[in-house]
């Protein structure tokens, strides 16, 4: 480093680098700018002046003088170290991968380069070189543990388990017998650990559980030790040993489902295989004397209750249930809701919860007790039922429920929360915001509470309401950021959702990139423990955190937030926002005078902005060179409304960004597939749409959608002028060779498959939606046809369990798309408004059909909140006064007084 | 298995966080909404305003102000003292109310005194039990209720040890 510099400037160099290690810019930059004086042209220098630039954040200057640097000196490893370190910084991993291996060229052992070569290629997966940097660091220094530990990791990630075995006991061979030493135990414990679930997963499962044994006393993690050998052991169907061994664990914790589990399997009684009554005796039995060990226990008695059936279920479930309700757990409903999917459960449950109604108000005990229960059971049972009718989509009933728990101890906050619920899926989300809301204000110090109102509140798009709610619990009070910070997503997707039903689509798309951002950061995250957990041993969670990685973009948020930002776009394309020149020419129809004003007004409004903006960025760099090295101040985000992410050239390029990541991670996802046939019908990409339609038919080929898209995309394909080149003549090939082998169009036409497709599902009315909407497009003169088609539907009565309840089969969500569909495609306004006079009989409280009961009508209990007089002073304050009312809680007249 | 177990009831008193129980109760009990000065006196008066809890749940409270003698010296006004109707008889009430007279006797205020309906005799008889008397009849103090007499109830409190 700094050689051909004479000596002074050669000591100078070594400073500026040491000056960049210890994050003392300045003095760097000044060494750096006393040898250019000498030397302008020296590479080296230039380069690491950039690179301390870099860290003063003079971004743009910095990549200029590392460029600068190296094209003077391009046979220097440090000119290309500093470039790669730069594009490290900037997260572009494959640049900086590039810039490493050509300093490597340079300077091939060079152990620094190396290493950050290594971490970059773990970042990357670029598992092959890996594995290769990974050797070579080994070779040169094999008598660090970190390398051999990580090139027996690198061949793991790179799919050969064996090699890293033989990796990692080639490196126990240099340890000697009394290895390791006492602070060094744990981590050693923890490589052999890993070593172990290596050799499970390569299936070597009898040296895996010799080797367990054999290392018994050096493995510190006792608990793991028993989990890993009872897992070999069931792996290697000696399923006697492992059920005594599933045993004792539970007899640690008698809680674990997975040890019941694992014990069911090996007395080979395991839901897997299907259950006979004798299969259910016995692991009833088993169950019956294991809770008479862990008595304490509460996954013993609540596991039977999957298995049993009938009238042990209903014995079960009764023995389950009474001591809860006395007890008061709010959560006993989730507890049992998963059994709502079992045939028969359901109905046991409710016949069940309504004899302990009975009798409690009727003797003030449970059934065939003499013993009275304390007063809250009561209430405690109404608010089961009101969540089990809940469910059972019964909501007039459940309201009736909670409103009369609330009326027996209106203290309880989870009963204002139920009843917000119920209203929710009801389809009254303005009173089930107020609700929230009033649940909210009986605990100010719950995080919780809070939490669920501003969701309410954002699902009844009261954004600002709800913004101002949450960041009640925010850190930084006013500062709303604060809650991207924090990577609050739950927050960010339900206030994008809520932007876009509003038509806001810049500021929608600002918060569902911003989750898009949250992954990106996620993934970045991990970079740091490339590292550390070779260095602190933690093997084993460390490659788990990796395969988690893989397939972080998989998960449900980002799914959501993608397929928003998608939706976004496509609108975004249907109907782009106001251009400069469309402004422009508003602007000139407005008289001179107005005219002049306006512009006047712009300009002022421009340069203050623009002020507030300069003055912000000095402060924010005022402090950072103030504390240069230290964690600056974020810059102020120069597009709060989202209003430039509008202003994107070409939506659907956008779209295709992200869509390609739901392809890539959510494949078998309906949502996934119709998205990307709409954009690329959009984008006219006719094979990539026949792809979609294709794995939608793969995915279900019955779903309403499918069919849609189906139909759309042939009958477009069908309007198409002949092909004239030879592209098109190509992608007319594909269509002519694939036509065929879809089975719901082989030799039919459109029209016949439609009514074919009716035929099959004539009681569904979102197929019969379906199909109506695309007959309209086949033949637009069929109109009257279509809309008959939808109208004639009946709703029918849900069938439970073979008899017809008393609930009906259409779903709220359904209903309105059909509404929608009613107005907006089919275009035929009375239609509409038939169709929603119908709804609301059957949806009375839902705000969207204006049902009689719902808050969106002038004379329903939940509108007059607002009407009601003040009446809270009176001549005696104390308790000496009668109101003129009487006002009882929960029920929305209430909330005047909620304002705290 | 409950039943015949013991609930316990335990105190908490009332803040700015929780305010919101007071009002809910007092919203299920009385025919009045309080004004903002009786929670401004309730949340000053500290461990003499208190919300008495069955298992987890809030169902009853007492809510006293301080008020300044002539001549110097506190006496206690027992604003509110009330359980929801499905948690009476359970001892609630009585805790409440041995909670303030203990707290009086402790901190030497000598004197506590409430307003009652004149035909409310279960409220008269209870405090009774707690050694109030009946120490005047004020006429006509209620407006919308009838009868719109009520008795005032005092207790003075000797002083137990020293």
């Amino acid at each position: 480093m700094g050689a051909s510099l004479p000596p002074k400037e050669a000591n100078l160099f070594k400073l500026i680098v040491k000056s960049y290690e210890s994050k003392q810019y300045k003095k760097g930059l000044k060494a750096a700018d006393t040898i250019l004086k000498k030397f302008p042209d020296h590479g080296e220098t230039l380069s690491m002046k950039g690179l301390t630039l870099n860290c003063m954040d003079r971004k743009s200057e910095a990549y200029e003088l590392v460029r600068l640097g190296l094209k003077n000196d391009l046979k220097s490893h440090v000119c290309w170290h500093v470039y790669g370190l730069l594009y490290r910084s900037d997260r572009e991993y494959r640049e900086a991968i590039k810039c490493y291996r050509n300093a490597l060229r340079i300077d091939p052992d060079n152990i620094e380069i190396l290493r950050d070569l290594s971490l970059l290629q773990a970042q990357m997966r670029d598992l092959t070189g890996f594995v290769e940097t990974r050797q070579k660091l080994l070779s040169l220094k094999p008598n660090h543990r970190m390398n051999w530990i990580g090139f027996a990791v690198a061949h793991h990630l790179n799919s050969d388990g064996s090699k890293a075995v033989e990796i990692l006991e080639a490196y126990e061979g240099t340890l000697d017998d009394d290895y390791p030493p006492d602070n060094e135990r744990c981590e050693h414990g923890e490589m052999l650990l890993y070593k172990i679930s290596l050799l499970e997963e390569c299936g070597s499962l009898e040296r895996a559980i010799e080797e367990l044994r054999k290392k018994e006393s050096k493995i510190v993690d006792k608990l793991t030790y028993k989990e890993q050998e009872v897992s070999l052991l069931v792996k290697l169907g000696r399923h006697e040993e492992g059920a005594e061994l599933y045993k004792a664990l539970l007899s640690i914790n008698p809680d674990n489902y997975r040890y019941y589990e694992g014990l069911q399997k090996c007395v080979g009684l395991h839901a897997e295989n299907g259950l006979s009554s004798s299969d259910i005796d016995q692991l009833d039995a088993l169950y019956k004397s294991l809770g008479q060990q862990y008595t304490w226990s509460s996954a013993v008695k609540r596991i039977p209750l999957d298995f049993l059936q009938g009238e042990k279920f209903h014995e079960a479930v009764d023995n389950y249930i009474r001591p809860l309700l006395t007890k008061g757990v709010p959560s006993l409903f989730s507890d049992l809701s998963p059994l709502y999917d079992h045939p028969g459960k359901a109905d046991i449950l409710e016949k069940l919860i309504l004899e302990l109604e009975h009798s409690l108000r009727i003797s003030g005990g449970y059934p065939g007790r003499a013993e009275k229960e304390p007063p809250s059971t009561l209430m405690w049972t109404l608010f089961f039922l009101a969540q089990h009718y809940d469910r059972r989509g019964q909501y007039d009933v459940a309201l009736s429920k909670i409103d009369e728990a609330i009326e027996h101890t209106p203290t309880v906050i989870d009963l204002y929360s139920v009843k917000s619920r119920i209203l929710k899926h009801a389809g009254d989300s303005a009173a089930a915001a107020t609700l929230a809301d009033e649940a909210r204000c009986m605990d100010l110090a719950d995080r919780y509470i809070n939490s669920e109102c501003v969701k309410r509140m954002l699902q009844a798009d009261q954004v600002a309401s709800a913004e101002k709610t949450a960041v009640l619990f925010t850190k930084d009070g006013d500062q709303h950021n604060n809650l991207h910070d924090m990577q609050c997503m739950w927050y960010e997707l339900a206030s994008g959702e809520s932007y876009f039903r509003q038509g806001d689509l810049g500021r929608a798309l600002k918060k569902f990139l911003a989750v898009e951002k949250h992954y990106a950061d996620i993934t970045e995250d991990q970079f740091d423990f490339h590292s550390y957990c070779l260095r602190k041993m933690t093997l084993r969670a460390y490659v788990a955190m990796l395969k988690f990685q893989d397939r972080l973009h998989s998960h449900a948020y980002f799914h959501k937030a993608a397929a928003g930002a998608i939706r976004c776009y496509i609108k975004l394309f249907d109907s782009p926002s106001k251009s400069m020149a469309e402004e422009e020419e508003e602007m000139s129809k407005l008289p001179p005078s107005q005219r002049k004003k306006m512009r006047q007004k712009q300009k002022k409004a421009e340069a203050r902005a623009k002020k507030e903006a300069e003055v912000r960025n000095e402060e924010s760099s005022a402090s950072n060179v103030s504390k240069s090295g230290k964690r600056h101040v974020k810059p102020v985000d120069p597009d709060p409304n989202g209003e430039k992410l509008l202003q994107v050239e070409d939506p659907l390029l956008e779209a295709t960004k992200y869509l390609k990541l739901l392809q890539k991670h959510s494949p078998n996802s309906l949502e996934t597939h119709l998205l990307s046939f709409e954009v690329n019908m959009r984008k006219k990409k006719i094979l990539l749409a026949l792809q979609a339609v294709k794995q939608l038919l793969r995915l279900d080929a019955e779903n309403p959608d499918s069919h849609r898209c189906l139909v759309r995309f042939f009958h477009k394909v069908g309007t198409m002028t002949a092909p004239v080149t030879d592209t098109e003549k190509l992608v007319w090939s594909v269509l002519e060779a694939e036509r065929p082998f879809i089975s719901q169009l082989h030799e039919k036409n459109l029209t016949e498959a439609n009514k074919i497709f009716f035929e099959k599902h004539k009681g569904s009315l979102m197929h019969r939606a379906a199909v109506a909407e695309m007959l309209f497009v086949l033949e637009p003169n069929k109109k009257r046809e279509a809309i008959k088609l939808i109208e004639d539907s009946t709703n029918n009565p849900a069938p439970i369990n073979g008899a017809l309840g008393p609930v009906k089969e259409w779903k709220l969500k359904d209903c309105i798309a059909v509404h929608k569909l009613l107005g907006a495609v089919l275009d035929d306004p009375d239609a509409a408004l038939r169709w929603k006079v119908r709804c609301a009989q059957y949806f009375p409280c839902s705000t969207y059909f204006e049902g009689e009961r719902s808050s969106a009508m002038p004379n329903s209990v939940y509108s007059q909140i607002a009407k009601k007089p003040e009446n809270g002073d009176s001549s005696h304050p104390e308790g000496g006064n009668i109101a003129d009312f009487v006002t009882s809680n929960g029920k929305l007249e209430a909330f005047k007084d909620l304002t705290v | 298995m409950g039943a015949g177990r013991e609930v316990s009831i335990s105190l908490d008193g009332v803040r700015d966080k929780n305010v919101m129980q007071l009002k809910k109760l007092n919203t299920a009990l009385f025919p009045v909404r309080y004004n903002d000065k009786y929670y401004a006196d309730a949340l000053a008066s500290g461990d003499f305003t208190k919300l008495a809890y069955y298992s987890d749940i809030c169902v009853g409270s007492i809510a006293c102000r301080l008020e300044k003698k002539e001549g110097g010296g506190l006496r206690v006004y027992i604003m509110t003292l009330g359980v929801l109707a499905p948690y009476r008889g359970l001892g609630i009430g009585t805790k409440l109310l041995n909670h303030v007279i203990d707290l009086c006797s402790k901190q030497n205020i000598s004197e506590m005194y409430l307003h009652v309906q004149t035909n409310n005799e279960d409220a008269i008889s209870f405090y009774k039990k707690f050694g109030f008397e009946i120490t005047d009849t004020i006429q006509n103090y209620y407006t919308n209720i009838t009868p719109p007499d009520c008795y005032l109830l005092t207790k003075f409190i000797t002083e137990t040890k020293n």
